[in-house]
């Protein structure tokens, strides 16, 4: 096992651990790009560029930016009833 | 039920699986050194038989085709679905002005990212054409370079704001443009047919190695997947943002 | 250590359930619920590698270098991009439980008692 792939699957574990931590949303969204970066590193070191390059896309841009926009929604949205 | 209800049964049914967990662990094999013979056959096979040098893209497209018509469709329910909730729930009575919640002042846009996003949305929309095309050659395929042409709508929506965006981004070309993606890739597969050949099986001419052109109906299908995952991508961003703005009844 | 990809799959899953059950907020369990799904992308990548192998492109080197499996690359990259609409739909469904009840307090939302 060499220290790199060692190195960045206990990287790994550590940032999702922090995704789940994290509680309140808007500072999870952040954390969620990191761990998107963490894991296209992760994916790199076992050899798959293909699967690397869809999770930077959708980790660090995709995802953060639907959910800050679904709590901006929250925030100023006034309930029906 | 309660949350430590709930942990308590988590717990339980964890220790329930533990000794199924410890006996999978030591009885998987080795980690990179075990026999892969799938992928040695495609690893072997794929550039004699299709002309290709990206074997996830021979994978994907070709010999797995069928999932990936069926993932593709996924995309497209789950596109749907959210278009129909977040459409059908706002109505046609939206502005254009930001809602705002009590108390909070609206930030302007700041120079510095209107001129970084400026610069760099064409070149990632460029990057996404030239991944998007390079399928067969180079790391790359549909799904990632759609992934990748929405990330680069998504930074002309940060450097421009929304009035420019929404009409640069219109969302009817969009879903146009999303169930063309799928129908491309629908149509893929019964047009072998029309030939007597079989569902998706590759029948347009190969090509040369390492050439643009190379690969047959690979190239039809990565189209459609490219053109669903785009459209999709930027549909759903349109959507969401378009519930971030005030209703006309606010606006008066 | 050969098992260490294994064991990093499992804390991934495990401590993404544990956030799903403690969770006070949609929005976050719908992180949680991704941090769940990469933990079979790792797991699905540690199960196609191989020492000192490259990567599954044939691009500039002749084919039959060693290479890993390019089977599993093509479920996982699908499956992320699958999952970030998902993803979106389940954000959807979230707008609407606000819509109607208010709050996204998961402890807050009990069903209706008689």
């Amino acid at each position: 096992m060499t220290i790199l792939l060692a190195a960045l699957l206990l990287f790994a574990a550590a940032s999702g651990t922090g995704v789940v931590l994290t509680r309140k949303p808007r500072r999870q969204a952040l954390a969620i790009a990191v761990n998107g970066v963490v894991l296209a590193l992760l994916f790199m070191a076992l050899q798959a560029p293909d699967v690397a390059y869809s999770e930077i896309a959708v980790g660090t841009a995709a995802v953060p930016l639907m959910i800050l926009a679904v709590l901006a929604s929250l925030k100023t949205d006034r309930p029906e009833q | 039920m309660k949350r430590d209800a709930r942990l308590a049964l988590a717990a339980a049914a964890a220790l329930a699986l533990l000794p199924g967990i410890v006996l999978v662990i030591a009885h998987l094999p080795d980690f990179g050194r075990h026999p892969l013979p799938y992928g040695e056959a495609i690893n072997g096979a794929a550039t004699r038989e299709r002309h290709v040098t990206n074997m996830v893209t021979a994978v994907n497209f070709d010999y797995r085709g069928l999932d990936t018509l069926g993932e593709e469709f996924m995309l497209l329910g789950a596109v749907t679905g959210t278009l129909v909730l977040l459409r059908g729930r706002r109505g046609e009575n939206v502005s254009d002005a930001p809602a705002e919640a009590e108390g909070r002042p609206i930030p302007p846009r700041s120079d510095a990212v209107a001129l970084a996003c400026r610069f760099f949305a064409p070149v990632l929309l460029l990057f996404g054409i030239y991944v998007v095309l390079h399928a067969q050659l180079t790391p790359g395929g549909g799904f990632q370079g759609g992934a990748i042409i929405g990330s680069g709508a998504l930074l002309l929506y940060l450097g421009e704001g929304y009035r420019i965006w929404r009409r640069l981004v219109r969302s009817h070309l969009f879903d146009a443009v999303e169930a063309t993606g799928a129908l491309i890739f629908a149509l893929a597969g019964w047009a072998p047919m029309i030939f007597g050949a079989k569902f998706l099986e590759n029948i347009l001419p190969l090509g040369k190695t390492g050439a643009l052109i190379s690969g047959g109906l690979i190239l039809v299908t990565n189209a459609g997947v490219a053109l669903a995952v785009a459209g999709g991508f930027v549909l759903l961003m349109v959507e969401f943002l378009e519930e971030t703005r005030t209703t006309k009844e606010d606006e008066r | 250590m050969t098992v260490l990809p294994w064991l990093v799959a499992l804390w991934l899953f495990a401590i993404g359930i544990y956030g799903i059950i403690t969770s006070r907020h949609y929005v976050h369990l719908i992180g949680c619920l991704g941090v769940v799904q990469s933990s079979t992308y790792v797991f699905l990548l540690s199960a196609g590698y191989r020492w000192g192998a490259g990567a599954p492109i044939f691009y500039d080197h002749p084919p039959g270098t060693p290479a890993v499996d390019p089977v599993v690359q093509a479920l996982v990259l699908t499956d992320i991009v699958v999952g970030a609409t998902v993803t979106a739909l389940l954000l959807a469904l979230v707008l609407q439980v606000h819509k109607r009840r208010g709050t996204v307090d998961p402890e807050k939302l009990q069903p209706m008692r008689r």
